[in-house]
């Protein structure tokens, strides 16, 4: 597992679809998420957007179309791909009966066995704001948001390349939101890929280099952050913000 | 390669299986429930059958037994993937660098504990209430390799639609329809080698033999579908895909297609 490696960046998808029964769930999406850069998918409930996360995650197989991680066009996202790739359902994911750092420990030891590093677990839970008293209590006492912020630590605990965030931002408060936000611009300078999902369109404005809109399973709009012209991005950013509704966060 | 491939399967099992047995020694849910359950069940034969006379119960403790461990083992499953179905922590498990087979080797073993602690229980006191059951003091090693080999086949197919189930959000009601047609050949198989154990059946090591052959396939099935079961098989490429691939990897190399 170890030694020099290409790169999984850019994440391209070309025309995938997925369907769940005889309801459409994508129509031929194309997406490329690229090294350095934070991609915010937006998109009404139901669009499609946990079903594209769960696609770039390997945790389903799409019915058609193509996913290629940098020179790599694949079939399952294998263990290696996995090992290079973190995802953050809305749902936190953790075994309620462990301990924050016993959660993390368990991610870490699986990791070692599979010859890769890991960040040390207190560290990275102490640097997304969880306090020390809290380490080791069961995470089934947290509240939703520091459950969240256990959830993120596992995540960027092995330098992913590839950072998938499903509403990472749901049960957070402005302080938690904040500390994330911090986190994930930290993540891109690291060189890493990250989809981000989320209703919280302050903080998309201000994180995002890129955002897309999904709407019915399709992508209808994409704007990129350029670097001439900051205010045309935000008004731009905007008018895709306003076509999602209005925002969960907003009166926060 | 392989061997890598092997090493970190067998650590990440035994590192999974670790965690899911500290789990169960904190709030010992499962071995509660089903040491529980057992008991009330032996209980109930007691009352039921003891007054029998030997030839009459001689055909009735291979049902006894294997329609316990049936019992005994739906709600095990149904339970053991409890935690996953609540918190979703397989799916974090399937994204994670992790032998997707390992898991299923994990929750196979911790089942296949839980199952042995109620049979621990539950032969001492068949061969105690009935005189027919004696034979399992008797044989106490050929008794272990039918427990052992009964359960591990159970559990092979068990595990599989229980987490099949747990991943696509279904019902635990639903396990149980599955769990019994499913697991029907392995429990006759089963109750057949338990009558020929009682019977001092010479030919006892050919139907244990039997057992390890049909427990190889099990295994063998539950360790091929438990990652399309969970994921979904990857589609076939197409040949028009093939092509294009490989041009494109060889365009990468910097190399012609051969014509």
């Amino acid at each position: 597992m170890s030694g020099a490696r290409e790169p999984i960046t850019p994440i391209v998808l070309r025309s995938i679809s997925q369907r769940f029964g005889r309801k459409v769930v994508l129509r031929g999406v194309d997406l490329e998420l690229r090294a350095r850069s934070i991609t915010g998918l937006v998109g009404a409930n139901g669009a499609g957007k946990t079903t594209l996360f769960l696609i770039l995650a390997g945790l389903l197989q799409p019915d058609g179309g193509e996913r290629r991680y940098g020179e790599r066009v694949v079939g399952d996202i294998d263990l290696e791909l996995r090992a290079r790739l973190a995802y953050v359902a809305h749902a936190p994911q953790l075994y309620p009966g462990l301990g924050a750092r016993a959660n993390l420990e368990l991610f870490a030891e699986l990791r070692r066995a599979a010859g890769l590093s890991s960040r040390p677990a207190d560290d990275v839970l102490r640097g997304l704001g969880l306090p020390a008293d809290a380490l080791d209590r069961p995470v089934s006492t947290f509240s939703r948001g520091m459950a969240q912020r256990v959830a993120l630590a596992r995540a960027v605990a092995g330098d992913p390349e590839l950072l998938l965030l499903d509403e990472p931002f749901t049960a957070l408060d402005a302080r938690g939101r904040s500390q994330l936000a911090g986190a994930l611009l930290a993540e891109r300078d690291r060189g890493a890929a990250i989809l981000l999902s989320s209703h919280d369109q302050g903080t998309l404005l201000r994180v995002c280099d890129r955002l897309v809109l999904l709407e019915a399973g399709a992508i209808v709009r994409e704007v990129e952050r350029g670097g001439d012209d900051p205010a045309g991005f935000a008004a731009r950013a905007s008018e895709v913000l306003a076509a999602v509704g209005p925002d969960d966060h907003a009166a926060a | 390669m392989l061997h890598l491939a092997r090493v970190r399967l067998l650590r990440q099992s035994l590192l999974l299986l670790r965690s899911e047995l500290r789990q169960e020694l904190r709030d010992l849910e499962l071995v509660l429930t089903s040491t529980f359950f057992t008991l009330v069940v032996l209980g109930m034969f007691y009352l039921s059958f003891a007054a029998l006379e030997k030839k009459h119960t001689l055909p009735a403790v291979p049902g006894l037994l294997w329609l316990t461990v049936a019992f005994v083992g739906t709600i095990t499953l149904t339970r053991a993937f409890d935690r996953e179905r609540e918190a979703d922590t397989l799916r974090a498990l399937l994204a994670a660098p992790v032998e997707r087979l390992a898991i299923y080797v994990a929750k196979a073993g911790s089942t296949l504990l839980v199952l042995l602690v109620c049979c621990a229980l539950l032969v001492p006191g068949l061969a105690s209430m009935f005189p027919a059951g004696q034979v399992f003091w008797d044989m106490p090693l050929e008794t272990a390799a039918l427990v052992v080999l009964g359960c591990l086949g159970y559990v092979a197919i068990g595990t599989l639609f229980a987490a099949g189930l747990a991943g696509g959000g279904g019902k635990n009601m639903l396990l149980a329809v599955i769990l019994y047609p499913v697991t029907t050949p392995v429990l006759m198989f089963a109750l057949v080698t338990t009558r020929a154990l009682l019977d001092k059946n010479p030919n006892l090591p050919s139907y244990l033999g039997q057992m390890a052959a049909l427990d190889v396939i099990l295994l063998g099935v539950g360790a091929l579908l438990f990652e399309p079961v969970l994921v979904g098989a990857a589609p076939a490429r197409s040949a028009q895909a093939a092509r294009q691939h490989r041009r494109e990897a060889l365009r990468a190399a910097g190399r012609q297609e051969p014509r």
